[in-house]
């Protein structure tokens, strides 16, 4: 089995010129967790996660201290939204470098690359850089555990 | 001799371009400089390995080893937390209140511990809780980088530069208590009180959320309730025996390392992670630093400047002090305040044994060295640190801002100081 097997490849992406606010729109849209940032020739030139995005609303301030277990009700962070200024900026200011696997990648170590890097989706592309599909945490894994069955 | 004297201020001041020029770590700066010393020292007979030795002031960095070897294993017990998520609850969401019990937590807890410490493990819950409350953290932040400057002079182990004066005068820990602390009392006040106006607008805004900060509970942030205790009683009785350490004839450090050795003993706590928590590059630069002046007194060249400095013996000894003050507030507020204390330490003991009464001028050291870091962002390494952190907040501290609303806190600090030392000068 080879990733290009399980991935999707109808894949939502965007492109380096949209807004904040306009990627936003699709995160709620297509209900995902990762997506997909390409050039006019839909090469992909980095991603942007559906955590970069909350990061406005959630900043790293909650990183500083060891555990939030005694913050019973975090107040006005519930209803902080990001201003205007920010919601229109590129999404080039939240993108972030792809951790991508080829088509032909094998499924053990597309999954090893995710554990590593913590990811729960990942970009696959082709030969020449272009975005072919999105394969997910649950993609692979299912699959992998599929040839479980045939184990005598 | 004159070739030695030019060799190692070379090596000096070149060293301090690059620790100040904070283009290579502070640390791997002075180790290089002081092995430079030694190597010259030896090749042109001026200094030697044993002198190198001798020239460490091991008593400052037993006091120093001992105090981090403590809050390393208070640190992660989350008594910091506790105490800042109590005094946001005691505040009740009143941002002045808030303020002043925030501002006034972190002065005590600088009296007994580093500066850099408590404001690293204060600052993130101050973060945290003015999100909550919806305000911005700006005057609270800033006022616990100014305030643990300023709480830091009070006492012999408040601040590094108190050690090494205390260490190199003699002072002991209640000479500090009668001629610092209350100048730094007076100081702390009109820190506060200007704050509070050059805050007045970030402080008036009543936050909505006020009530949020009861949902905060200090029982849940304390994690290790058991090793804290340990800690905090071991802590209390290493400060108790610094009031007496003169009459029992003990060193400070000596109650340090020893407070560090029970500590160590009742809690038994995971070793490696103790020491990585220890500060050891400070230390380091510390030695690094002590090495390279004694290069330049072996060289000569202390006596050289304390000669120069004679020459203003005809100015009166009061005005000589004061303007030590300012002199030194100005240097460390634009460069770290330690190297300048360990090369003035030595300057100050020449003009003693030319004859001249400095008592004083270690007071007027302290007070130079303590307040003046408070002028710029980069003058102290607490307010890097506020800076750094205020800068994944939406309000970053800026350079600008801190010249608002920081520098004339150092300038009030510094008046004050100095009218204070002419007062009390006959006392000294």
């Amino acid at each position: 089995m080879k990733i290009g097997d399980c991935m999707k490849r109808n894949v939502v992406s965007i492109t380096e010129t949209a807004s904040v606010r306009e990627a936003a729109a699709i995160f709620v849209k297509e209900h995902i967790g990762l997506l997909p940032i390409v050039d006019q020739n839909n090469k992909l030139v980095g991603v942007v996660g559906l955590r970069d995005l909350l990061s406005l609303e959630l900043p790293d301030f909650v990183n500083f201290v060891a555990d939030v277990d005694f913050v019973h009700d975090f107040g006005a962070v519930e209803t902080t939204r990001p201003s205007a200024d920010v919601l229109d900026k590129s999404i080039k200011t939240l993108m972030k470098p792809a951790i991508t696997v080829h088509e032909d990648s094998g499924l053990l170590r597309a999954y090893a690359l995710m554990l590593q890097h913590n990811l729960h989706d990942m970009p696959v592309v082709s030969e020449d850089g272009k975005l072919v599909g999105v394969a997910s945490r649950v993609d692979i894994g299912t699959t992998i555990l599929s040839a479980w069955s045939e184990v005598e | 001799m004159l070739l030695s004297a030019i060799l190692s201020i070379l090596i000096f001041i070149i060293s301090l371009v690059l620790i100040f020029s904070e283009k290579m770590n502070r640390s791997i700066a002075g180790i290089a400089g002081a092995v430079f010393m030694v190597g010259v020292g030896k090749i042109l007979g001026f200094y030697s390995e044993e002198a190198a030795l001798e020239a460490i002031d091991f008593n400052t960095l037993g006091l120093l080893l001992g105090m981090m070897i403590l809050v390393a294993m208070l640190e992660p017990t989350g008594f910091f937390q506790y105490i800042a998520v109590w005094a946001a609850r005691a505040s009740g969401g009143k941002p002045v209140l808030l303020f002043v019990l925030l501002g006034s937590i972190t002065t005590v807890l600088s009296m007994f511990l580093d500066n850099v410490t408590t404001v690293v493990l204060i600052a993130p819950v101050t973060i945290l809780i003015c999100e909550i409350l919806g305000i911005s953290p700006l005057p609270y932040l800033m006022a616990e980088a100014l305030l643990s400057d300023t709480g830091g002079v009070a006492t012999l182990v408040g601040d590094p530069p108190n050690v090494l004066i205390g260490s190199a005068a003699g002072f002991s820990f209640n000479d500090f208590l009668i001629y610092a602390l209350p100048i730094v009392a007076v100081a702390w006040v009109a820190t506060l009180v200007l704050l509070r106006f050059l805050f007045r607008d970030e402080l008036s805004k009543r936050p909505h959320n006020a009530e949020a900060v009861m949902s905060l509970n200090p029982a849940e942030s304390l994690d290790d309730p058991k090793t804290a205790r340990r800690v905090l009683i071991i802590l209390g009785a290493a400060i108790l025996l610094f009031f007496v350490h003169h009459i029992l004839h003990i060193s400070p450090s000596f109650i340090a390392s020893s407070a560090a050795a029970v500590a160590l003993l009742w809690v038994q706590p995971d070793i490696q992670e103790t020491f990585k928590k220890v500060e050891w590059s400070v230390l380091i630069f510390f030695s690094a630093l002590f090495v390279m002046v004694g290069g330049l007194e072996a060289a000569g060249v202390l006596e050289a400047i304390v000669g120069l400095l004679e020459g203003l013996s005809r100015i009166p000894p009061i005005w000589f002090g004061v303007s030590l003050i300012w002199i030194v507030a100005g240097l460390s507020a634009v460069v770290d305040n330690v190297p300048i204390t360990i090369a003035l330490i030595p300057v100050i003991q020449g003009l003693g044994e030319a004859g001249m009464d400095i008592t004083p001028l270690w007071w007027a050291l302290a007070f130079g060295a303590g307040f003046g870091g408070n002028g710029t962002i980069i003058g102290s390494t607490a307010n890097i640190i506020v800076a750094t952190l205020s800068e994944k907040t939406r309000t970053p501290i800026t350079s600008s801002l801190w010249n608002r609303r920081g520098l004339p806190v150092m300038l009030a600090t510094c008046a004050i100081a100095s009218v204070l030392y002419i007062v009390l000068y006959k006392t000294y």
